[in-house]
């Protein structure tokens, strides 16, 4: 398995003086390229910082990160990432498909490509049907699908995911678990997924990564190996509680400050 | 439910109309009754009077009151233009941001009256005159709100369009633009009844035609153009409220995403 992102020896600070604040001390990670690694943390943990630093949207303060043996302004330049946000983030004056479509138009496609290929990513997340809908006559959990289509439109090989389901109800959320899997097995994209919920860490991932708060810290690297598919059934399983487990007891006491409880 | 809401505004208006005849012939017949005024009739007519004036004189006031809504409408043109260019400029840069700012709020602090003699005495031009100061009152507004709409952009929708390696000009055609139009429409909709202020305060100040003409003259033949006075001060307020009318339809058409103007129902949370 080759090496996706490699982080060497990041730090990340932001203010000045006095009133500067660490939000990353000194991390060392590797990403390997095709997995779903999860970056899990309190609140504060800089998790969602780690995640812009990865797609070029912040500067380490220090330390070097490789995407793909290039800078990820490199990568972010020849869009490599496919972003998704905690909040869907569409543009309210494009209809569904218009916004799927909308990373194609960056990348020199004809009118009749974009709405093609839009048109299949619909298909993917099962809204072919609302391509002519406007965002807002959708729920948040639809929204929530199209941006990950939108994500998906222009193929990039890596999806970050920053806390994306962490606004939606509990039924929509396991739905949308299930549709990130079948998608990664589908494409085999690398995903970098920011989550506090320990279950959704422990079930999506391939590897868990677990960041303590202030500063953030790496504190855990861990390899999930859950015995069979992952659905719904695999969370009833004992290996899958030994994980959550195991995830939990890496943040000690303060595993039950309520940001860690789902 | 639609059509009860519909039935609700239509009470409403019907009130509002109602409530103000009341309040102005009321004041109209207080003014005759109580207080020892001359010409109680020239100090506050009755509004059926002045109604009965426009109504008899309707051709004369479109006219003139056509003549300043088109002058201002040129120089509301321009200045909006003005106003949305200075905006983008600014949301370039906080420094050029820093720079312009006290340049276009002291403009502001200059009160019309006196700037409209000026320049009229620089134009010698009744037209261009109204078009400059229409445009004058409407820019700062404009650009202002303009403003505050481009810096309002979510940080995660740059981010977006940061991962699409989106150039300048294409993120504010995309984006910046269209998140700042309802903005912009707020700053059109303050300045449209300003604009059309600024054309009279210049016919006051002598030009041929124009509602103000008809307004300054009226006052030159004393009382008995008094209802004349009162009709063109109406008429005024009318081109006033049309223009700000003008503007909330185009918005309605241009910027339908807004919640306000959002028609089919649906999920939306």
């Amino acid at each position: 398995m080759s090496t996706e992102i490699v982080i060497n020896q990041v730090n990340m600070r932001f203010g000045k003086g006095d009133k500067a604040v660490t939000a990353l001390s000194d991390i060392n990670l590797d990403i390997p390229s095709g997995e779903i690694v999860s970056l899990l943390g309190p609140s504060g943990c800089g998790k969602s910082t780690l995640l812009r630093l990865i797609a070029d949207l912040l500067e380490p303060s220090a330390g070097k990160i490789e995407v793909e043996n290039e800078s990820p302004r490199q990568a972010r330049l020849q869009r490599k990432f496919g972003i998704i946000f905690q909040q869907p983030t569409l543009l309210e004056w494009r209809n569904v498909v218009d916004n799927v479509s909308l990373p194609l138009e960056f990348t020199g496609h004809s009118r009749k490509e974009r709405k093609q290929i839009a048109m299949e990513q619909l298909r993917m997340v099962g809204l072919e049907k609302f391509a002519g809908h406007y965002p807002w006559q959708l729920s948040g959990g639809m929204q929530q699908r199209v941006a990950i289509a939108r994500a998906l439109t222009f193929n990039p090989p890596m999806l970050l995911m920053d806390e994306p389901f962490s606004a939606l109800d509990e039924f929509t959320k396991e739905r949308l678990h299930l549709e990130v899997i079948r998608i990664q097995e589908q494409t085999r994209k690398t995903v970098v997924f920011v989550t506090h919920s320990i279950p959704e860490a422990v079930f999506l991932s391939n590897r868990v990564i677990v960041l303590s708060a202030h500063p953030g810290k790496v504190k855990h690297n861990l390899s999930i190996e859950l015995p069979g598919k992952r659905d719904l059934q695999i969370r009833e399983h004992p290996a899958f509680f030994e994980y959550t487990t195991k995830v939990r007891s890496c943040f000690g006491e303060g595993a039950y400050d309520e940001d860690l409880l789902v | 439910m639609r059509i009860f809401l519909f039935d609700a505004r239509k009470l409403q208006t019907a009130v509002w109309l109602v409530l103000f005849l009341l309040v102005w012939e009321g004041v109209a017949w207080s003014i005759r009754h109580w207080i020892p005024v001359t010409q109680p009739e020239t100090k506050w007519p009755y509004f059926t009077d002045v109604m009965t004036y426009v109504f008899a004189n309707l051709g004369m006031l479109f006219k003139q009151g056509g003549i300043t809504f088109a002058n201002a409408l040129s120089g509301f043109a321009i200045g909006s233009l003005v106003g949305l260019l200075l905006a983008l400029i600014m949301s370039l840069s906080a420094t050029i941001e820093r720079i312009i700012t006290p340049y276009i709020v002291s403009s502001q602090m200059v009160p019309i009256v006196g700037l409209a003699p000026i320049v009229f005495g620089i134009l010698r031009d009744a037209d261009m005159s109204r078009i400059s100061m229409a445009a004058y009152v409407t820019f700062f507004p404009v650009a202002i709100n303009a403003l505050s709409g481009l810096s309002s952009i979510p940080s995660e929708k740059k981010e977006l369009f940061a991962s699409y390696a989106s150039s300048k000009p294409v993120y504010y055609w995309k984006l910046a633009l269209p998140s700042a139009l309802p903005y912009l429409f707020l700053g059109m909709k303050l300045a449209a009844p300003l604009s059309i202020t600024a054309s009279i305060v210049v016919e006051l100040m002598g030009a041929p035609n124009g509602i103000g003409v008809t307004m300054v003259s009226s006052l030159y033949y004393g009382s008995s153009q008094s209802t004349l006075f009162w009709a063109t001060l109406f008429f005024s307020a009318l081109i006033g409220l049309a223009a700000y009318l003008v503007i909330s339809v185009i918005e309605r058409v241009a910027t339908p995403w807004q919640p306000e103007f959002r028609s089919t129902g649906g999920g939306n949370t």
